[in-house]
């Protein structure tokens, strides 16, 4: 008896792990054949015989992305754009949950309902309005313009999952520091927020890999190099070149490493949040 | 120091009633009991007091200041809450501090001000630790800490032992009579703890639905309950009620009730308009006494406890308990009169539950 239930887990354990490593193979494949792509050297990415694992190394690629393409402007636009996003979703996404999370005021489920309406449409449906909207307050082809354009559906998805975040700290902790002195706002900077700091960060953070990897508005609200953001600018040298691959790789492994780095931020704040969570007991 | 005057407050939330016209006096260095069953509106009252809840209407005076208007952080209280509401993220020297540092105190004057508080609770090893790093005990004592260091006009507890186990419930207990005894604030405490309601209130407030049922000192609640519900709330085990008919023979009072009649020579109350008509008496566990004349059944149901026998005695058809001796172990089903001290019973009007 004893015997069959252990060899039946042992049965069970083999075909989770089988599953679960042809998942990650299946989601690791494409990023290690970029990056096996963009530290090829040219004739073996292109070339009768499929080269696997190549025996010739290079980073020209790179070196020519960075150096010779317009590629460091589309960064530094991405930066900048993402940047202004998140800025914009914190000053006022924070206070907007914090007030739905505390404050019953008439329309207050209608307006977080309206919130998530903003969601319900696909983008496609969008863009035409907000290109319209833009062209006509001159914020077309900018970066600020763009951080706009991403505000208006990610601030949705900002304010009701930090909402979530404020709703667990509890409410007798604000009580409590106004009347050790604090006014609302106060205890809502000095009490809630550090407690809610991880849920916070995270949010920050999903709000600004959504931001960095956008592509359909940047595509549409952009059209110079002042502004473009490296999703747009890495499609648009299909066309300037002849399908680069290598370098087209070399920037698609630049450009993920700035979200692996946040997942691994997010990741770490996540644990750290589970484990510290001994607020009563 | 100061006093606080609640006058006519009201408190609704949307359609729901929850504090109706609560009128209550408090004189300095008082310590007022709110007592009553959960969710009769004694958080939603002591909110209002803090200034965290408006009130509907009425008016709270602490001291000689009208403080309607006034923010709770300018209302110069201090309270403690039921889940003791400890700033997670903050040691516990910085949560005692906190209202030090909000109020722009210096820090070494403000150390200073922490470290007696935390000497006063024998906490001061424990002022690195987070709140997660307590236990239930030191937390609470944690949470008195802080409102303590502060030196407030008015004390606020909401419920602040309902978390510990008995044994220490009952230590923090002397230890927050001792704290009032030695600081003298004005207290107010929710409890629905009638045996702390008795030991530590100076005037208990025996709330039900948002009403006041009865504002009086510790003793007269306990022995001369204004109406049913008060004389039920107040003692464990609860008052006997024995439904009967008033009579007078003579002058001398008795009540006869379906197991006979019960002699109330020396009764403490007034009941001349109430002889031939139905009253309910309300007798305490503790007055029954095993005697030769009294009131008489059978024993129904006998519980030892331990220092006492509680005694479920059976007259016609009424149920009485008795907290007798723990020597006193009657038999079941066996015949047993109790004597009753009429000085200690109180009659109730059995239709608007007051007392007589
Ligand atoms: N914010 C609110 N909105 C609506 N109703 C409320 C609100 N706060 C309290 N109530 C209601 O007011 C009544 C009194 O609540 P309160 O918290 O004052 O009770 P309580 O006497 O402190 O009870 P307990 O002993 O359980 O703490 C309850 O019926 C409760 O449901
Ligand atoms: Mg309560």
């Amino acid at each position: 008896m004893a015997q069959t239930r252990s060899s039946s887990k042992l049965l069970w354990d083999v075909v989770a792990y089988v599953i679960m490593i042809g998942l990650a193979i299946i989601c690791v494949f494409p990023i290690i054949w970029t990056f096996l792509t963009s530290i090829k050297v040219d004739e073996d990415i292109v070339t009768r015989e499929m080269v696997y694992f190549p025996t010739r190394f290079t980073f020209d690629n790179y070196v020519k992305l960075w150096f010779q393409s317009s590629y460091p402007t589309l960064v530094a636009n991405s930066l900048i754009v993402t940047g202004l996003t998140v800025l914009i979703c914190l000053l006022t996404g924070a206070i907007a949950s914090y007030s739905f999370s505390r404050f019953n005021f008439p329309g207050r489920t209608q307006l977080m309902l309206g919130y998530l309406v903003v969601r319900m449409f696909p983008a496609v449906l969008m863009i035409i309005p907000l290109f319209i909207v833009m062209r006509q307050v001159g914020l077309l082809d900018s970066t600020v313009g763009l951080a706009i354009a991403y505000t208006s559906f990610l601030l949705p998805l900002f304010v009701w999952m930090l909402k979530g975040f404020f709703d667990s700290a509890p409410k007798e902790l604000e009580s409590a520091a106004r009347i050790d002195g604090s006014t609302r706002i106060g205890a809502m900077l000095r009490i809630v927020v550090p407690i809610a700091r991880n849920g916070l960060v995270a949010t920050c953070v999903f709000v600004a890999i959504a931001a960095w990897n956008e592509y359909l508005f940047a595509l549409m609200l952009t059209t110079s190099q002042g502004s473009r953001t490296w999703p747009v600018g890495l499609q648009l040298m299909v066309g300037e070149f002849q399908l680069p691959w290598g370098m087209l790789a070399a920037g698609g492994m630049i450009s993920i490493l700035p979200v692996v780095i946040l997942f691994a931020i997010v990741q770490r704040v996540m644990v750290a949040g589970i484990t510290a969570g001994a607020v009563k007991g | 120091m100061a006093t606080l005057s609640i006058k006519g407050v009201r408190k609704s939330f949307g359609s729901l009633e929850v504090l109706k016209n609560i009128d209550i006096e408090l004189e300095d260095g008082g310590f007022l009991v709110l007592l009553g069953p959960s969710g009769c509106g004694k958080s939603t009252l002591l909110s209002i007091i803090a200034g965290l809840e408006p009130s509907s209407g009425g008016d709270v005076t602490i001291g000689e200041r009208n403080v309607n208007n006034v923010h709770p952080k300018d209302r110069n209280i201090a309270m403690v809450f039921q889940s003791y509401a400890l700033y997670p993220t903050m040691s516990v020297r910085r949560n005692i501090g906190f209202g030090l540092e909000m109020r722009k105190m210096p820090t070494p004057e403000r150390d200073a001000a922490v470290k007696k508080a935390a000497d006063l609770l024998q906490i001061e090893h424990l002022l690195e630790r987070k709140p997660g790093q307590l236990s239930g005990g030191q937390r609470q004592r944690v949470a008195m800490g802080r409102a303590i260091v502060r030196d407030p006009d008015l004390f606020l507890f909401d419920e602040p032992l309902s978390n510990l186990d008995a044994k220490l419930r009952v230590e923090m207990r002397t230890e927050i009579k001792r704290l009032h005894d030695r600081l003298g604030t004005t207290i107010v405490y929710v409890t629905h703890d009638q045996i702390e309601a008795m030991t530590l209130g100076t005037k208990v407030a025996v709330m039900r639905n948002g009403v006041i049922q009865q504002f009086a000192d510790p003793q007269i609640i306990y022995e001369q309950p204004a109406n049913v519900f008060v004389a039920a709330f107040i003692g464990s085990p609860t008052t006997n009620f024995l439904n009967g008919t008033l009579e007078a023979t003579n002058g001398l009072l008795s009540l006869r009730h379906g197991g006979g009649s019960l002699d109330l020579g020396g009764l403490q109350q007034d009941v001349g308009a109430f002889v031939g008509r139905p009253v309910v008496a309300g007798i305490r566990p503790e007055t029954l006494q095993v005697a030769e004349t009294g009131v008489s059944g059978t024993v129904e149901v006998v519980e030892p406890t331990g220092p006492d026998t509680m005694v479920i005695l059976n007259v016609g058809g009424q149920m009485l308990t008795a907290r007798l001796g723990s020597r006193d172990r009657p038999k079941l089903g066996q015949a047993m009169t109790l004597s009753v001290d009429a000085r200690a019973v109180n009659l109730f009007d059995p239709d608007s539950g007051d007392r007589i």
